[in-house]
């Protein structure tokens, strides 16, 4: 995908990198990183733990500074202008970072307070977004009795109370349940319809990213792909094939010549189905007693990251 | 340069004061049983139990004793901030990182001048603040000794990691520095080794410049021990420069910044 450096001055872009990188000793935690997100997109970075997602945020928020390259976010340069760019942009830490001995309007009024909102608009902004987030009821309580959902949430509103124009989720649903990061991203979307910001998110629930507008896969420091969510699960193809067997070998051999490799994953054998008239009762037919069970569904970003992160598998397709 | 953070960092030191009642009842007890039963104890030794002369002699050291327990404890929050990610919501705040320094320092001095004047008050209504009193001079020395408490606190939180590891510098710091210092008996009557000790203390000349302010009028050696211009610059100059090496330490752009806003 690699996008093409453009012109420092292009103020269109709300976050723009070239070449950025950053490396710890002699680790490469982020390699040669080119971005270039346009305001008001909500865009995911997407990959494993350990990919690099939280160090190139800390790059983008001036927390971290890098090794080499040059980012710049909201048109502001992060070495040069880091207090220029930490104005305009919202961070919500991959951690809760609320101060639990005061309440949730107390953290919300610290938090404006430091970023010098007047004590009027700060009172006007929580009202909004408590009332956005559910939390009403419970402006007056400590943050230390609120439940793990709730505490994200009222991060994630202290993170946007003083209307930033770039907003950074730092895996936003880490740590929650089910139902908690429904909620999460309730939130979110509720935020993006009354809110005009950049969304830069960061995930490993690959699922999560299927509202952003445009996501980017990243392994080991550096973008393996990129696109649309639909665009990446379209060029993926239109069915993933699963087998469950004892002998995977016999399996393999009998379908990759007909459909390319396949992914493994203990007693289960993943293709990826390219022929939308892929006749799967006739294959059912054939494997009949052989394996213990057949199934196929459409593809999802997890299978897009999975087949693209392994390079036997990506050989088939591009990205 | 905006105050509001600032003020922002204050308020939430002051709440967290007020809602420790706790620490508040136990940063003004600790001084009184000092002055109670160590004042008593020495000043019957001292032959002057009577006249409770050592126990004013005392209120000067237990004024700063307050004022060094209050802002280690306020510097204790730079290290609890950092453990619980309150910090990076300081440093992601756009503030300069060296007045994310200044703002915590200010903050623990004003804790400090708040429990120290709280203090003042309770010795003033128990009779061992009382004659010759100069109050701007007091104020000078309460707010100048804060200062360099607090900064003093901050250097120290600026290299503590942990929690634990704050604790065990706590116990290293305020203790020497309490004892190695004129608070508990005159600077000239000690022997020279300690003497050297207390004048290198920048927390002597704290309790020297409240010395001036409250027992000036005590028979020699029991008064300040320097003059008023040195206690200032000494406590004005460390003061500074611990900030200043706070702010090399806590960030690469905090201490370039600092120098920046320093030439104007």
């Amino acid at each position: 995908m690699q996008v093409a450096p453009l012109p420092q001055s292009d103020v269109s872009l709300a976050i723009q990198t070239i070449d950025l990188s950053k490396a710890y000793g002699g680790l490469q935690a982020v390699d040669r990183l080119q971005l270039a997100i346009p305001a008001g997109q909500f865009f995911g970075l997407l990959g494993p733990n350990g990919s690099g997602k939280t160090t190139t945020i800390h790059m983008l928020t001036t927390l971290a500074r890098p090794t080499a390259g040059q980012a710049s976010v909201a048109g502001h340069d992060v070495l040069r202008e880091s207090v220029a760019v930490r104005r305009e942009v919202g961070l919500v830490f991959q951690e809760s970072a609320l101060d639990r001995t005061l309440t949730v309007d107390e953290n919300l009024r610290f938090a404006g307070m430091l970023r010098n909102l007047s004590r009027a608009t700060i009172r006007q902004r929580s009202d909004e977004l408590l009332e956005l987030f559910n939390l009403r009821e419970r402006r007056h309580a400590k943050v230390a009795t609120l439940s793990g959902g709730m505490r994200r949430a009222l991060d994630i509103a202290r993170g946007v109370l003083h209307r930033p124009r770039v907003l950074f989720l730092d895996e936003p649903t880490l740590g929650l349940d089910v139902p908690s990061r429904r909620g999460i991203w309730r939130f979110i979307e509720r935020l993006r319809r009354e809110e005009v910001m950049t969304v830069f998110l960061t995930t490993h629930y690959l699922e999560e990213a299927e509202a952003c507008d445009q996501v980017a896969f990243l392994t080991s420091g550096r973008i393996i792909g990129a696109g649309t969510p639909e665009s990446l699960v379209r060029r993926f193809g239109p069915y993933v094939l699963e087998i469950d067997g004892t002998d995977m070998d016999a399996v393999s051999g009998l379908l990759s010549p007909r459909l390319g490799p396949c992914l493994k994953e203990g007693a289960t054998a993943s293709f990826r189905v390219p022929d939308e008239q892929f006749s799967f009762a006739e294959l059912q037919a054939e494997l009949n007693d052989s394996v213990q069970a057949v199934r196929w569904r459409r593809p999802n970003l997890n299978d897009v990251f999975l087949w693209i992160n392994d390079p036997t598998l990506s050989a088939g397709f591009e990205i | 340069m905006t105050w509001r953070p600032v003020w922002a960092l204050i308020e939430r030191e002051l709440m967290r004061m007020v809602r420790q009642r706790g620490r508040l009842v136990s940063a003004l007890v600790r001084p009184l049983i000092w002055l109670l039963v160590i004042g008593a104890g020495f000043g019957t030794l001292l032959g002057d139990a009577a006249s409770g002369g050592y126990q004013r002699f005392l209120s000067p050291g237990l004024l700063g004793m307050v004022m060094l327990f209050a802002a280690m404890l306020v510097s204790l929050s730079v290290v609890y901030d950092k453990e619980f990610g309150i910090m990076r919501l300081l440093i992601i705040s756009p503030l300069p990182h060296y007045w994310v320094v200044i703002a915590k320092t200010v903050s623990g001095m004003v804790v400090a001048v708040v429990q120290a004047a709280a203090f003042a008050v309770l010795l003033a209504l128990m009779g061992y603040i009382g004659g010759a009193v100069s109050l701007p001079l007091l104020v000078l020395g309460l707010v100048a000794t804060a200062l360099a408490c607090a900064s003093l606190g901050m250097l120290i939180a600026v290299w503590s990691s942990t929690l634990d590891n704050f604790a065990v510098v706590m116990n290293f710091v305020i203790f020497p520095v309490f004892f190695l210092s004129g608070a508990l008996y005159p600077v000239q009557q000690l022997p020279d080794i300690l003497k050297i000790v207390a004048a290198i203390n920048p927390f002597t000349y704290g309790v020297d410049l409240l010395k001036h302010a409250l027992v000036s009028g005590l028979a020699p050696p029991l008064g300040p021990d320097f003059t008023i211009a040195i206690d200032i610059t000494v406590l004005l100059g460390f003061a500074v420069l611990a900030v200043f090496v706070a702010c090399l330490r806590f960030s690469h752009e905090s201490a370039a910044g600092l120098l920046d806003f320093l030439r104007g």
